[in-house]
């Protein structure tokens, strides 16, 4: 009887609790690298051989990922990000939409790159719905590739393609594939770091997966 | 003169004792060569050569001391020889001399080589003597081109042996810092993919080797920097023709 007395739960309610309880996989620990083509099949050798996924050859995943802003009008404030993402090779798969926030790099003993990552599966109208609240498209890209999974860590191996306007084929951004090595988990969980240092440290020397501040990076191919 | 064949008695000794030690040296040697030849550990097995070293210079030592002239005032004179079988001569020597025959009597006593190689020796020491200075130069300087052009041929293969086996470093890169930042400043704020702007390839981006797992390479729009050659495919050039070389003389 005291149940239905009780205010009823709202989904705002078990979010909070779930924040407070510290469950919500909301923090990305990233490493990047990149793989020149010529030695794309060696890398994906390795990875077959170290990750738990590879009973049925690799996974491939072909996406196409949009990146919208959206600008507070009356500040000059940074613009918020947010992606969508669509399998191109699952039509049926529900759309991603996802924020990420600024990459902390910490001092040099973190082992990798921690940046807030908020992750949503959602239809097809999202885009529409961004339009209408006044997101701009930014630009766009398609990544087609491998993914590996080994424990919590999620390993792809993808090309990136600048979408042409034409029909002309994707074009490469650069004669490399990108490599990055993931794990989404609750704030404070940092030993998953050391697990990704020594996970990245058997791919050596083939990829060198890193830090990287892609932030810094653009002011310095400006400067 | 009593005191002499003592003496005399002793270096013997001493000598044989010397000459056995060598001899079990080389047995044991041989047995492990034709025993163990399957499961050998090659660098301990060169110690064995080492012991070997080691009783030859015991031997020599004693040969050299004081000890030794006396040995070289006494003469071994064969009495007899035959064909027969000697069974006492076969069991001392283990069955190698087993008679004291006309063949095995000079090269056992002999105190100098061969006549024949004798001469020969004489004939290369008077060719050597009588060599050109210049031309024993310019031989010298074949000889270690020669040399240096195998050892080249075989640091090269230990190179390409410890490449293929340890499939580390390699020769060529892997992957290129270039690229990967290209990349993940591209995906993290769309720098090159912003509609309107040139594809992004850094200057100095290094592109070996057009992976040739992706089909055909897209065509480059003519904005498009050309690409420079990769540094690592004219140093595998340059060896390569390095390696041909020597088979050109």
């Amino acid at each position: 009887m005291s149940a239905i007395n009780a205010a009823p739960i709202t989904a705002t309610d078990s979010l909070s609790q779930a924040l407070k309880a510290n469950i919500i996989p909301n923090q990305e620990y990233l490493l990047q690298g990149s793989v020149l083509d010529s030695a794309v099949e060696v890398l994906l050798h390795r990875l077959r051989g170290l990750c738990d996924n590879v009973d049925a050859g690799p996974e491939t995943f072909d996406d196409q990922e949009v990146c919208f802003s959206l600008r507070d009008p009356s500040q000059q404030a940074v613009p918020l990000m947010l992606r969508v993402r669509k399998a191109l090779d699952a039509r049926d798969m529900p759309y991603q939409l996802r924020y990420i926030g600024q990459p902390d790099l910490g001092d040099k003993n973190r082992p990798t790159v921690v940046r807030s990552s908020l992750d949503i599966a959602c239809s097809g109208m999202l885009i529409e719905f961004l339009n209408e609240l006044g997101c701009r498209i930014e630009f766009e890209y398609s990544v087609k590739g491998y993914m590996f999974r080994k424990g919590r860590m999620k390993i792809t191996v993808a090309k990136v393609f600048k979408i042409s306007q034409s029909s002309m084929p994707p074009e490469p951004i650069s004669q490399s594939y990108l490599v990055e090595l993931s794990v989404l988990a609750p704030q404070g969980q940092d030993a998953i770091g050391e697990d990704m240092r020594a996970f990245a440290d058997q791919l050596r020397p083939l990829v060198q997966l890193d830090k990287i501040d892609y932030k810094r990076l653009g002011h310095m191919a400006v400067t | 003169m009593q005191r002499e064949e003592k003496q005399l008695e002793a270096t013997l000794h001493a000598i044989l004792n010397r000459v056995n030690d060598l001899k079990s040296a080389i047995q044991a040697l041989i047995t492990k060569l034709e025993t163990e030849y399957e499961t050998i550990h090659w660098p301990s097995f060169l110690d064995n050569y080492a012991i070997l070293s080691g009783h030859l210079t015991g031997l020599s030592k004693i040969l050299q001391a004081e000890l030794a002239p006396s040995l070289r005032s006494v003469v071994v004179l064969p009495l007899q020889l035959g064909c027969e079988r000697d069974e006492e001569l076969s069991r001392l020597t283990e069955g190698r001399v087993p008679a004291c025959t006309h063949d095995l009597v000079p090269d056992l006593l002999r105190t100098k080589p061969e006549p024949q190689a004798e001469q020969r020796l004489q004939q290369l020491i008077h060719k050597a003597s009588t060599l050109n200075y210049d031309t024993a130069q310019k031989q010298v300087a074949q000889f270690t081109k020669v040399i240096s052009h195998v050892w080249e041929i075989i640091s090269k293969g230990r190179e390409d042996w410890e490449g293929e086996s340890m499939r580390s470093a390699g020769m060529q890169p892997t992957h290129s810092i270039a690229d990967t930042h290209a990349l993940v400043t591209a995906v993290g704020t769309g720098k090159g993919l912003r509609p309107g702007m040139p594809a992004c390839v850094p200057p100095g981006a290094v592109a070996p080797g057009m992976g040739p797992s992706r089909g055909p390479t897209p065509q480059m729009g003519p904005a498009a920097p050309i690409m420079p050659k990769a540094p690592s495919a004219i140093k595998t050039n340059i060896k390569a023709a390095n390696q041909i070389h020597p088979y050109q003389r």
